[in-house]
Order: C-alpha cells, then structure tokens, then sequence
C-alpha cells in the first residue's frame, strides 16, 4: 500500500544483528501505523520479560501521515514494555527523527538486545550503524544533541537520553531538539538499560504517497484553515497555558499534591503571567502553530513551559513562581525525566514530609530543595532513592496511609487535572491505555459543558468515542491532534489526507474499528502481563473518593465509589470487556484478534 | 449607595480568548428586568464551541440572567 514505506528496521543490540522486514498489508490495514504498529508488534513479541532485561524491546513507530506536508505531522509514538508500570507504555514525540525516518524508508524501529557498552545508533537511509556513545554518555540530553549534531551535521533527527534514562529512573523520557520530550511510562530507562544512548536518523529519499498533487494542495488549505481560525492568535500567545486559568476556575488545577483544585497564587502561574515573561515559542516539525512557550527562567535561561509542567511543578507542589517553575521544568528536560511524574513525585514527598513519614524535610515550594531533589532522583540517592521509581513504588517504601495519595493508576503519575468534581475524567484517567494520563480522552471540558456531577451512559460513550479518536486514529495516523482539539481544525481532513497518502481513505466505522480494536489488543497486553489484574487496576487513588475539596466553589465534593464502579462496568459493558476488565472471546474474534484468545485462555 | 447598586448588578466574566472577542474580561452590568445573555452581551459568540455557567450551573446563550447572578463564559477548550 502507498503512503507506507512498508519496512521495519530491526537492531539487536546484544550482537549487532539488524534486519529489514517488509510490513504486512493486513497489519497496515488492521493496525493503521504508530500506536496500532507498536500495540500489536510489543503483543507479538515483548511477553513475561522484566521491562528493564535485555528482553524487552523499544518501538520507535510512526503512521502513513508522519512527516507529510500537512498540519503538525512531525510526530512518532515510542512504545515499550514499561519499567514504571509493568504493562503497556508508550508516548508520542515531536521530532525530525520521525520526519527522517520515514524519508529513509522505514516506518518503523525496533530495537532489541542490549548493548555492552554505551552506544547509539546511526541511521543514513540504508546504512544502520551502532556506535561508541562513552563519549556523550552521562551528558545532558541538550549537550549530547548538541554533541551528535557537531559530529553528523543539523540536518538530522536525534532522539537521546539524559542522565535520568542512563540511571534507569522509571520515569524517564525520550528527548528531542532540546525540549521535545515523549514516552512518560518510562521509554527513557528502558533505552538507559539497554545502554542505548541516542538514535540519529538522515533520510534523504521521498516518503511514497499516493497523490503528491492532492496532498500537497489540501496541506496547503489545512495550514491556511489553522491560521484563520478565531482563537489561533490567542493559541499563539499563550498555548495549552490558557488552561492554567480554566482548570483553576473550575476547581480542577492539581493543589497540593491533587487536596485541591483551586491555587491562591493561580494569577502568578496562568497564561498571562507567561505571555509577560514570554521571550519566544518552540515546537515540532511541520507545524504552524507550535506550542512551546519560552521564558527566562529564575537563573535566566531559556525553559519551555506549557500547561501539564506549570500544573504539575507550580501548583501541586505550591510553587507560585512561573521562573522558578521554568527552572524545574529545564532541569527535568535536560536530564530527561517526565515533568509530570516529576511534580507528582515531588508533591508526594511534600506530603511524606508533612505527615513525617520521611526523616528527611522538604516543604511545599521549597525550590531550592525541589532542584535538590531533582538530582538526588536522578542519582538515586537520599529523597531520590525513595522516590526514583515513581509514586507507587515510594508508597510501599514510606507506608502510613501514603498509598491513599500516591497519584497514579496503574502506576503511571496523575497528569494535571484533579478528579474530585469530575467522575467521567477519572474514569478517562482509569480508563487510559498506558495508566492516568489526558491524551486518549481528555472529557473535562464536554463534562463541565454538561452535567458534571453525573455518572451517566452518556460520559462513558463520549469517553470511548475520544478514546477512539484521540487514542486511536490520531495515535496511529500518526499526527498531532492539538490543530483538532486546541483550533477546531476540521476532522473531515484526515480521511482526505489518508486516501492522497494511501489511495486508502478511512470511513466513520472503520476509525471506531481501529480504535476499538488498539485498545482490546493493549488490554489484553494489560491482562497477559499483570500478575495480578483485576478491575481495581482502573479505579483512581483513594484520595478523591474519600478526601473532599476543602476549598473553592466546590468545597465538599468528592467522587462516589460505588457510582465511579458503576461507570466503569457501563465502559466494560460497551468494549465488551468482562467484569474484571478483561476483553471477552467474541469481542477479541469480532476485532480480527482471533490469535489474542487462545492465550488470554489458557492465562485466564 | 455604591455598594447597594453594585449588590443588584449581574457579573460576567469571560476567559481565555473570549475576553478579547468580548474585549474585556470581566463586566457588572445593572438589568432592569431578567434579560437572555443573547441579548445583553451583543457580540458573537462560537456558541458551540463555549460554555456559560451561571452561578455554577451550566447554562447557554438563551438563558435570562438576573441582577446578582454570576456568569462565566468559556471556551470549550481540550487540554492538549
Ligand atoms: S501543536 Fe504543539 S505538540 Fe502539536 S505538533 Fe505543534 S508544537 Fe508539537
């Protein structure tokens, strides 16, 4: 099929081997590229290994709209067996490395084994080589791209790791062009335990589409439509920072390691306390409406700050200045680590220290002992080594009732939106593929816009239906679904775009299709790899259930556990999944999973 | 007395880049009789890409307003 360069490129770490194997159309048509790619290449193949052996294995995937001249296409997914949570992980990135892949003819990486040594790997279209990295190993991510760049030119896609990959912390990133960053649960650690340093990627061929003419033309017209969109101007100000004030007036901006959803200092983080202290903006490639805000921080130096970072590293952790936050958000991306883990992980000590179930002391917005912490993590050493393993980890280590507060599900930290008034966004967080995080279903916005203290059928269909779209077809397409979500760019496109890339368009079904059936498969990887699994692996932290808001408008409010319960069957009932969570034989057999029964069988 | 007055007025406040198709983000305004929202802001609106939450319920463009509600007009933003 066109629109594909329809290679896997295979490296083995352990004994250099690579190999280049055609993609299947059944896959591309069943799996659609990106997130369905890695799903189902990580079911295949990544079973019963511990995320952090030799065993395990990296996919770097991209879709057949990746690197395209349309809106925001510089994306790919990265996807592992995760060190932070033990089932399915993955991330998307930002990066001229998924723009180069592709232009060297491969749709997907995959990289297996583990290195002796410090290594990286360099790809020029044919030529695939794994190199000496004791050089830029222990170097910070923006220095080691620096470093790569010097040695192979700028004209190349670099993903790298920083010392937080290389010291294994399970929730370290993949970095990019200095602030690009991707793979939350962890994909940064599993590349540090494999001793893979970095990827440099050149590609110099043309990606195979179906129509140039057409494509090139309705890019065109997309790019044009994003600009004259009512709130592009305000998008360009301020990004996903217009959130800060939103999720504040609606009593869900994480406070205090998620007590509260309102800030008192929420004026001194919002988006107009960044548009005065703005001085540029920074993104992916390919899109005209980049999102990365840039300020002087406190040591007055540039960091990229965006909603997620300023939520989770200001408020939750009652950090009230935005440079002082800057400071905090380089340092996670120059060592690599997730700055929302990060803030989670930093509140969770605040609150281990104010309930004294450490020695240590460490206040709420204390910043000089935040970016004490931040190295301790990255060392694994002191607070670090409590902590370096993410919140569920460090509530079995400290005890008391901590594992009450610890912010996850499944493992993965909380992203920056408290769930105390909002029943259908923690099922969308209970519900995620990859543990709590907003990208598949973020529903607040449709839930404040409604009924948004209900528990209804309707919440549950709406999450399913984002899941589908966000989680699904944008994942695997693979492009940024901000021009969507964030301008109202029309979704009628993305068929369009599909069919000049492909010759292949994509109906209403079969996007449900996809969707529904990315998700079973990564369920069902849930369900095989869990020791243990039960349906209590979707329920939120105890905290919003038993623990109301004490401040704001919505003071007093909490989430219902037996109505969230019943939510979450309704979800089952709908994905065909059993009363634990796990997917049915008749729903995995209408999904063309046929092979996934025989082993959830003989498991279950 | 001021505050008397001010006590009767009805407020609006409007986030996000509904302030600046409003032109402010926040107004009181004095109604003599309950009055749409439609009818008393006279600008247009992405209606449909808005939310309007009177004194915390959620409402919309045809809903009256009275002196002394609060109302709060926002975008139907997505959170990234
Ligand atoms: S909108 Fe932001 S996240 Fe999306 S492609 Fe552009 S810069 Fe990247």
């Amino acid at each position: 099929m066109k629109g594909y360069a329809g290679k896997i490129l295979r490296v083995n770490l352990s004994d250099g081997r690579m190999s280049k194997e055609e993609i299947p159309e059944e896959m591309m048509r069943k799996f659609l590229g990106g997130r369905g790619f890695a799903a189902k290449i990580l079911w295949d193949e990544v079973s019963g290994v511990d995320p952090l052996s030799e065993g395990n294995k990296i996919v770097f995937s991209t879709g057949p709209l990746t690197g395209l001249p349309i809106p925001s296409s510089g994306k790919m997914v990265i996807a592992s067996k995760s060190p932070l949570t033990g089932g399915y992980g993955d991330g998307n990135i930002g990066s001229m490395a998924a723009v180069h892949l592709r232009r060297a003819g491969y749709d997907v990486l995959i990289v297996e084994g583990k290195s002796e040594r410090p290594c990286y790997i360099a790809i020029q279209d044919e030529k695939v080589e794994i190199l000496d990295a004791r050089d830029i190993w222990g170097k910070m991510s923006f220095e080691a791209q620096d470093s790569l760049e010097a040695k192979h030119g700028k004209n190349v896609g670099v993903l790298v790791i920083g010392p937080g990959g290389e010291n294994i912390v399970r929730f370290a990133t993949v970095m990019s062009q200095r602030g690009r960053a991707g793979g939350r649960p962890g994909m940064g650690a599993v590349m540090g335990s494999k001793n893979l340093k970095a990827i440099v990627v050149r590609g110099t061929g043309e990606i195979p589409v179906f129509d140039v003419e057409r494509l090139r033309e309705m890019g065109k017209e997309g790019y044009g439509e994003i600009k004259g969109k009512e709130n592009y101007d305000f998008w360009i100000r301020q990004g996903t920072m217009q959130v800060f004030e939103w999720a504040n007036e609606n009593n869900c901006l994480p406070t205090s390691n998620f007590r509260e959803g309102t800030f008192r200092f929420s004026k001194r983080l919002d988006g107009y306390a960044l548009e005065r202290l703005k001085v540029g903006r920074k993104g992916c490639p390919l899109c005209n409406m980049q999102c990365g805000n840039i300020i002087k921080d406190a040591e007055n130096m540039n960091a990229e700050l965006d909603y997620e970072n300023v939520g989770m590293l200001g408020s939750n952790i009652g950090m009230d200045d935005l440079r002082k936050v800057g400071v905090l958000n380089r340092m996670a991306d120059e060592y690599g680590l997730d700055t929302i883990s990060l803030g989670s992980c930093l509140g969770f000590l605040m609150e281990a220290s104010e309930k004294k179930l450490i020695e240590a002391r460490i206040e709420w917005g204390d910043f000089d002992a935040c970016q004490k912490a931040i190295e301790d993590i990255v060392k694994r050493r002191g607070l670090g080594e409590i902590i370096f393993e993410g919140v569920r980890k460090a509530s079995e280590r400290v005890g008391g009732d901590s594992q009450d507060w610890a912010m996850h599900v499944k493992g993965l930290e909380i992203s920056a939106y408290d769930c105390h008034a909002c029943p259908g966004m923690a099922l969308s967080y209970g519900t995620s593929p990859i543990g709590a995080h907003h990208k598949d279903a973020w529903v607040i916005s449709w839930e404040v816009s409604t009924d948004r203290f209900s528990y209804s059928k309707e919440k549950v269909e709406k999450i399913i239906e984002l899941q589908r779209l966000r989680g699904g077809l944008f994942e695997s397409m693979t492009t940024c679904r901000l021009p969507w979500i964030e301008v109202d760019f029309g979704l009628h496109w993305y068929p369009k775009y599909l069919e000049a890339a492909r010759g292949v368009g994509i109906s209403q079904e079969e996007i449900s299709e996809l969707g529904d059936r990315i998700y079973t498969l990564i369920r069902s990887y849930w369900v095989r790899e869990s020791r243990s699994w039960s349906r209590k692996m979707d329920y939120p932290p105890s905290r919003w259930f038993e623990e109301p808001l004490n401040q704001g408008d919505l003071k007093g409010y909490k989430l219902d556990r037996a109505r969230y319960d019943g939510m979450l069957s309704r979800y089952y009932e709908i994905r065909g999944w059993d009363e634990d969570g796990a997917p049915q034989k008749e729903t995995l057999e209408g999904l063309g999973l046929g092979d996934v029964v025989s082993v959830l069988g003989e498991n279950g | 007395m001021l505050s008397q007055s001010l006590g009767k007025m009805a407020e609006f406040r409007f986030l996000g880049y509904l302030g600046e198709i409003f032109g402010k983000k926040r107004v009181r305004i004095s109604l003599e009789s309950p009055m749409k929202l439609r009818d008393i802001l006279e600008v247009e609106f992405p209606e449909d890409r808005s939310i309007v939450l009177i004194n915390q319920r959620v409402g919309n463009f045809d809903s009256l307003i009275r002196n002394e509600d609060k109302v709060v007009i926002m975008p139907m933003i997505s959170g990234g």
